[in-house]
């Protein structure tokens, strides 16, 4: 059986070629090296989804055990959401995709990868349905903050602002999910649903920062200043994602 | 008043403030934790009572994903607020083959209304562990599977497997004996011989480096495959009225035991019969579950917007 990791390096390397791709399109305004860079990014989901698929078999568990797993999982979720809203009429879901998976694919390379097998505390079904809601949420809020952060570059945040609060609330509401199963399985496990773990305290902060970006949207924080309070927001995202887990001791040690 | 109270001025203020003692509480702070302070469960009220003005004064207007998400997270609130004040946990130790009705939290000991006795506890490897033997000797280091009777030849002399223990321990008599069928303390007795002499040496997995001084080689004991996959306690609970209610309690398989929910929390590897269960009973948590469903109810008509 090959190597997942082979995949996961064919993966981010489409992902980088694309990211060339677009960026060379919008320097020299031509649209052939778009058309390559959609098909690259196909390609390198269809190669995150085999790798994934293979290291799934070889663990016995859902690929969300560690950090490593779960920031593949994540990258899993980050492609479907660029494509599904460029076909809702967003091409910049595209660029910004390129960015992010670059980037997370980059740090999923300095992650340790061993493989291990699941701790007591994992063995349960909830970690399919918080794992994949909680790395659902954070796909969609890295889009957003890459979409604004390419937004802003290109002067156009105004133009995009209902593409990224499109996917803010979908975050959001994934976000939302994640907080809610994390719960009830904390509840499963060992009978209490809220503990106040510094991972479960950041997920709230990050839920609440996330709700005040909505409601400012709607007090007249739009265009610019709506991709900027995005950025802001995932910033914080990335704390509680890797922040807690290297700087802070809880219940999440693991991943 | 009212407009202040229900305002979004006021959610920016909170949100603020919570942010920064979510920071402090996290990052800095290694006292007593803020959560339980009154101050903090002030805060969670006026929390509470922005959501539910701002959703009342805007009843008659509002959409239904609007109310439903604001109602949601004032009945979350309420929930967790009957939890925090109604909530009983407590950690029932067991041996064994004994039955015990007392547990502890900070708060001093409590006489449950049945008494659990532990028939036993299980634990589950994902594979059965396996012994290594490594020794190091000229800069370099080899590996082999220890198994007893086994001969190893290293250049500076012989090392021959007599005994394998999983769990090592020594009875009255002063005999080496198996204490548990786990391996919390495995040991090896092996016959090492160099420069014409023969020693026999005890080497134990949790305790490397012993010997390392008699020997012209360093010689080490450990286990790969060792990851536990579960571990059971199986009880028998008995109430006042004499009834035995058997059943196993793991991690993610609470028992529940009348209003009461028993979880297993820990195990000790120098005891295999000792068992930690945690006993709570929290009736604000069917609040906190009817504040999720409304919540979550609340989101989903709020993206078919």
């Amino acid at each position: 059986m090959a190597a997942p990791v082979s995949f996961f390096n064919a993966a981010f390397g489409l992902s980088l070629a694309a990211l060339a791709a677009y960026s060379a399109g919008y320097i020299f305004k031509k649209s052939f090296p778009v058309s390559g860079a959609h098909l690259a990014m196909g390609l390198a989901w269809l190669a995150l989804t085999t790798g994934l698929g293979l290291l799934w078999a070889r663990l016995g568990h859902p690929p969300l055990s560690n950090q490593y797993e779960s920031l593949l999982t994540l990258l899993w979720f980050l492609f479907p959401l660029a494509f599904y809203y460029r076909r809702a009429g967003k091409p910049e879901s595209m660029p910004a995709a390129a960015l992010a998976a670059c980037l997370f694919f980059g740090t999923a390379a300095l992650l340790d990868r061993t493989m291990r097998p699941l701790m007591p505390a994992l063995r349960s079904n909830w970690l399919l349905i918080h794992g994949l809601s909680s790395m659902a949420a954070y796909a969609a809020f890295a889009l957003a903050a890459a979409a604004a952060a390419w937004a802003l570059c290109k002067k156009r945040a105004e133009a995009s602002e209902d593409f990224l609060l499109r996917l803010t609330k979908a975050g959001f509401a994934f976000l939302t999910l994640g907080i809610i199963t994390g719960a009830v399985w904390a509840d499963t496990a060992w009978g209490a649903w809220w503990s106040w773990d510094p991972k479960e305290t950041w997920s709230l902060l990050t839920w609440l920062a996330y709700a005040a970006a909505l409601h400012l949207r709607k007090k007249g924080f739009n265009g610019s200043k709506f991709g900027i309070i995005l950025l802001a927001c995932f910033a914080l995202v990335l704390f509680t994602y890797f922040g807690v887990n290297f700087l802070l001791s809880g219940m999440h040690s693991y991943g | 008043m009212l407009n202040f109270i229900s305002s979004l001025r006021l959610f920016f203020s909170l949100c603020l403030a919570l942010a920064g003692i979510f920071i402090y509480q996290t990052i800095f702070n290694r006292g007593t934790p803020v959560y339980g302070s009154a101050w903090f469960a002030a805060l969670g009220v006026l929390v509470a009572v922005n959501l539910a003005a701002c959703a009342l004064r805007r009843a008659k207007t509002a959409s239904a994903p609007f109310l439903f998400l604001h109602a949601g997270l004032v009945v979350i609130i309420l929930g967790a607020f009957a939890t925090r004040f109604y909530r009983f946990e407590a950690q029932l130790p067991l041996h064994a083959g004994q039955a015990s009705s007392l547990a502890y939290n900070n708060s001093g000991s409590y006489e449950l209304p049945f008494s659990v006795k532990l028939e036993n506890l299980r634990l589950e490897y994902y594979a059965e562990p396996l012994g290594l033997l490594t020794v190091e000797e000229d800069g370099g280091s080899k590996i082999f599977a220890a198994k007893e009777g086994a001969v190893i030849r290293a250049a500076g002399g012989e090392i021959r497997v007599l005994r394998l223990f999983r769990d090592f321990g020594l009875n009255a008599k002063n005999e080496v004996v198996e204490k548990s069928p786990y391996w919390h303390n495995p040991a090896a007795r092996l016959e090492i011989s160099a420069g014409g002499k023969k020693k026999k040496l005890w080497f134990f997995g949790n305790f490397p480096g012993r010997h390392g001084q008699d020997l012209p080689f360093k010689v080490h004991y450990g286990l790969e495959r060792a990851e536990i996959k579960n571990f059971t306690s199986a009880v028998t609970v008995s109430s006042g009225t004499g009834t035995g209610l058997r059943g196993e309690i793991a991690v993610n398989r609470p028992l529940k035991v009348g209003a009461y929910s028993l979880y297993q929390t820990s195990y000790d590897p120098a005891d295999a019969g000792y068992s930690l269960l945690t006993v709570t009973l929290d009736r604000g948590r069917w609040a906190v579950y009817a504040g999720f469903i409304i919540l979550l109810t609340g989101v989903l008509l709020w993206l078919r917007r």
